[in-house]
């Protein structure tokens, strides 16, 4: 490789601002990296920079943040304050070494010549595209005057809401929501868009939701993947379940399409979208018919078995057939499967609960696995996820309210997302609180007080929320936008302010999963670059103003170090935990809680204490007190359309990375080959999909891996172009979620449209 | 020693952790891959949605069992040949074969961009840069190697479903296939490619509705 004076010159003439900031990496002495220097520059010139040698980097420990199953932990190698590229943590057995593609294209999402490098407003106006760069004064003065002021008008904060997700979902970035607290009482939008059916469904069942660890599933004797798929989303836990396959476990995928992971299992049983509850009754009947049930443990861990035994002599096996699409001989099959391994167990997919029966259909298989008592077993059990090593302090959350506050009485209080189903961890709000999935009109239709401000971090909603126009509207309709992101995106078109967040890479964090056991430490490993400012840092900038200029207005920490911030979030109960004396520790690598098999003492935190097959707690929250078997959404459309995640992004995220695009170019409709010749459309077609909430034109690829009369189509915003799969989907909710997340999931899977050749 | 890929699509997710593994190693330009992860099935071969093969005589044979389309999936970068083509090809030897590892290494600051060996080898694992007007491609990450690490694609495989062998050492000798099915080309290839396949499988039993 050489590095000629013209290429130099030409990456120092590819913009002024570029220039400048290689000038800064100069002043700072890292003109010796111009390889790292080279990130920086023009999409297409000559960035390769070679491998030097363990010993010419130092190290750092990271963790990808992002809502994934596998959080892996990183370890970062750094030249010269300059990232040059990542690995996964040896240390972890669960990371053991590598990251996906995602976390892999993570140098590159750094130092994007695309990120967001100054605070930013749009003066003429949400969507006009005419931005002017502003300081972080002005823009933090403009902010807290906007708050201060609405104080004065109003006398209290509820016209300013915050909407965050699953953005990043380190601990500290809990933050956020602490800034607001600090604030005075303000809306919330609460709930969560991902998994509140099946949260709700383990929580009526088991009175938690709290699953194996997923390494242990190498020991598994039979595994049912339902619903999900981790060859493409969690891709770590694949060597367990090759390992367990490999050892004559028998793997079992059932799934409407076949995915990548039912292309690597034993068996494959596609059945129809939104039949699996009655498919599990059917197991479970099956099961006991043959006196497969493991009566002891039912008779000392169960609650309303007998009533669950009553139920099933109404649910016959030759409906379940009819409307699953396995033949009864089938169901027989791997109902007595199953109920012959030992252990056996059952991942439940996080897609299974997006239909308006979902919730339904996660209680029906908790049933089927409590029935084999396969619950509270090594290698067993009925996995969703867990909350069991959340236990932090959420110290960066847990901010007094400024004297003198005055707020919403709510009576149920929602705690929203992570640890809205963590019993243990209960924090009381008396905002106001809105719907999450319903953003849109939770924005326009609230009054008294009207929406007049509006926060939003870590989150991209006008790429993952629904009915897109109707959010534009609703965005137009606050008189202040505040969005904190990395990249520009559909979201930042529609705000007034644009704040520019660190990476990972640029803050101090600690980060587990709600899926395996490990716990990372995320070191800073470079400086923030550009101007950028953790959404922390953002919260101490408003305190400092708030405070100078009306002492006493927001009580969030005005100094801030996010080293201490995060060494604050430990404490004993995470320590012995995971059998640690100190967080620094950590910065030798990631570590493992003691292992738990979740319900192995018999105990249950439902009301009964047992595993409750009725539960008077679903009752009460207008559901069956048995999981009995529902009919999902009447179709309104021609053909389903399922959105599935997608292997090369995270919702919205990654897909912008030019990187990923070399990889993952452009979207698709998947179709099955018997309709695309009803419907005379060829793989690259290009064909309008469409239903009464929108229309969407995609390029066509015919596959048999959907079933007839579905289509399926990836979630997320593709950088290049205008394709977002959520101008199909209604927000229509899922049955359940307002138990513990405080409101219903959106059905995204019962979803319907038609298409046509354009 | 001649060290090889051995790629197993058997345990391959198509996840394309390799691919991207190596664009965090070694940054190519956009649009530039050392590893590419092939989508293979029914006929689908044939279109070469990845580019990664230039139009040749010896790749067209039809597959010989029938897998989905885009659930068979086989990860590729350069062979690392026996007998490579663009070693043979290279007026300034940018290109070498070393004695020792059998890696074919290419030296990017000799290279003066003629194209010659990206139109030689057989599997378009040679890539021309654009912007550089020089050529590149994969190095079987001998420097990672020489320092004791695993080659990046390698390391994070989530599967093992590539891995490192020497197909001179006997107990490698008959490992794997010559040929990623539905890519025949590579057993009459005259460059003598060292990676080593194996076959997919589907699932023993596969209910359709
Ligand atoms: S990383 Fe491994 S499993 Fe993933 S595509 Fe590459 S070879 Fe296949
Ligand atoms: S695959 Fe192509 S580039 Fe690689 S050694 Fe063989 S001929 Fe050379
Ligand atoms: S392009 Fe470069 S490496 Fe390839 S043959 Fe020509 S000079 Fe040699
Ligand atoms: S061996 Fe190294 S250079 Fe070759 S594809 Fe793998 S990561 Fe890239």
């Amino acid at each position: 490789m050489s590095y000629s004076k013209e290429k130099v010159e030409g990456i120092l003439n590819d913009g002024l601002q570029r220039r400048s900031f290689l000038k800064g990496l100069v002043a700072c002495g890292v003109l010796s990296v111009l390889p790292g220097g080279r990130l920086l520059a023009n999409e297409s010139l000559n960035t390769k920079i070679p491998y030097l040698g363990e010993k010419a980097y130092e190290t750092f420990r990271n963790a990808c943040p992002r809502n994934c199953y596998d959080t892996c932990s990183i370890k970062t190698f750094v030249k010269d304050g300059v990232m040059q590229f990542i690995e996964g943590a040896t240390e972890s057995t669960f990371t053991n070494g590598g990251c996906c593609v995602k976390g892999n294209s993570y140098v590159r999402r750094v130092y994007s010549p695309k990120r967001i490098k100054y605070p930013m407003m749009q003066v003429g106006g949400k969507g006009s595209g005419s931005w002017k760069r502003i300081s972080w004064d002005e823009a933090i003065g403009h902010i807290g005057d906007k708050f201060l002021n609405m104080k004065k008008e109003d006398g209290h904060l509820l016209g300013a809401a915050l909407t965050k997700y699953s953005g990043n979902f380190g601990i500290t970035h809990y933050g956020v929501e602490g800034m607001f607290s600090s604030l005075g009482y303000t809306t919330r939008f609460g709930g969560t868009p991902c998994w509140p059916a099946g949260i709700d469904a383990q929580n009526f069942d088991t009175g938690n939701m709290w699953c194996n660890d997923p390494e242990e599933m190498k020991d598994s004797k039979y595994i049912i993947l339902w619903g999900v798929n981790p060859a493409s989303n969690s891709i770590h836990t694949m060597k367990y379940i090759y390992e367990a396959k490999r050892k004559g476990a028998k793997v079992i995928v059932i799934d409407p399409l076949f995915t990548e992971t039912a292309s690597k299992a034993n068996e494959y049983f596609q059945v129809k979208a939104g039949s699996d509850g009655l498919l599990a009754l059917a197991m479970a009947k099956i099961i006991i018919d043959n006196n497969l049930h493991d009566k002891k443990w039912l008779k000392k861990n169960s609650h309303g078995y007998k009533e669950f035994e009553k139920y099933l002599k109404t649910v016959s096996v030759k409906k379940a057939s009819e409307v699953s699409g396995l033949s009864e001989k089938l169901i027989h099959e791997i109902a007595l499967g199953f109920a012959k391994a030992d252990p056996a167990t059952i991942w439940i997919g996080y897609g299974i609960q997006r239909h308006t029966n979902g919730g339904s259909m996660v209680r029906a298989i908790d049933a089927l696995v409590a029935v084999t008592g396969n619950v509270g077993k090594y290698a067993g059990g009925a996995r969703y996820g867990h909350l069991h090593t959340w236990g932090f302090n959420y110290n960066a959350m847990t901010n007094p309210k400024p004297k003198g506050s005055i707020g919403y009485t709510a009576s149920n209080a929602v705690m929203g997302d992570m640890h809205g189903a963590d019993s243990a961890k209960k924090v009381k709000y008396s905002d106001r609180y809105l719907n999450i999935n319903k953003t849109a009109e939770g924005i326009l239709t609230a009054t008294d007080p009207k929406i007049k401000l509006l926060w939003v971090a870590c989150k991209n909603p006008m790429a993952q929320d629904f009915d897109r126009n109707k959010l534009i509207k609703a965005f137009n309709s606050v008189d202040t936008v505040i969005v904190a992101d990395q990249f520009f995106n559909e979201t930042t078109r529609w705000a007034d302010i644009v704040l520019p967040v660190t990476t990972q890479f640029e803050e101090y964090d600690v980060n587990v999963s709600y899926w395996h056991y490990w716990l990372s430490i995320n070191q800073q490993a470079i400086k923030p670059l550009h101007e950028v400012k953790s959404d922390l840092e953002i919260a101490s900038l408003l305190s400092v103003y708030m405070n100078k200029k009306e002492k006493g207005s927001c009580t969030f920490p005005q100094k801030y170090d996010s080293k201490k911030l995060t060494s604050k979030e430990f404490n004993k109960g995470i320590y012995e935990q995971f059998g640690i004396k100190s967080w620094k520790e950590l910065e030798n690598g990631p570590v493992k809680a003691k292992a738990v098999i979740p319900f192995a003492d018999g105990k249950f935190g439902t009301p009964s204490g047992k595993f409750e097959f009725y539960s008077e707690q679903a009752l009460e929250y207008g559901h069956t007190a048995l999981p009995e078997y529902l009919e999902t959404r009447k179709p309104y459309d021609k053909y389903r359309l399922t959105t599935l995640h997608s292997r090369f992004s995270l919702h919205s995220q990654f897909q912008n990375i030019d990187w990923m695009e070399d990889i993952h170019p452009e979207p698709f409709v998947y179709i099955n080959p018997e309709d695309a010749t009803y419907k005379r459309i060829k793989t690259g077609d290009m064909v309008s999909v469409f239903n009464k909430q929108g229309l969407l034109r995609v390029k066509a690829k015919i596959t048999d891996n959907t079933p007839v009369g579905t289509f399926m189509m990836y979630e997320q915003w593709y950088n290049n172009s205008i394709y977002n799969v959520n101008e199909l989907v209604d927000d229509t909710s899922s049955d359940m979620g307002l138990f513990k997340t405080g409101a219903p999931g959106v059905a995204l899977q019962d979803t319907y449209v038609n298409i046509r050749k354009v | 020693m001649q060290k090889a890929f051995l790629v197993d699509s058997d345990k391959c997710l198509g996840c394309n952790t390799c691919a991207m593994a190596c664009k965090n190693q070694y940054h190519q330009d956009k649009g530039i891959l050392w590893r590419q992860v092939r989508e293979i099935g029914h006929e689908e071969y044939r279109t070469d949605q990845n580019n990664i093969l230039p139009t040749l005589v010896w790749y067209a044979k039809p597959p010989k069992v029938e897998v989905p389309a885009e659930r068979y999936y086989a990860s590729i970068a350069c062979n690392h040949c026996e007998e490579p083509a663009c070693v043979a090809v290279c007026p300034v030897q940018a290109h070498t074969k070393d004695p020792e590892t059998g890696i074919c290494k290419h030296d990017q600051s000799l290279c003066i961009g003629c194209g010659g060996c990206v139109k030689a080898c057989p599997f378009g694992a040679s890539k021309f840069n654009e912007q550089l007007g020089k050529a590149e491609k994969c190095s079987m990450c001998w420097e990672r190697q020489a320092d004791g690490k695993l080659p990046a694609c390698v390391q994070s495989c989530p599967v093992e479903a590539i891995q490192v062998v020497d197909i001179h050492d006997p107990k490698y000798a008959n490992i794997g296939e010559k040929n990623p099915l539905g890519l025949d080309y590579a057993v009459e290839a005259p460059t003598k490619p060292s990676t080593r396949f194996i076959h997919s499988s589907m699932p023993n039993k596969v209910h359709r509705l």
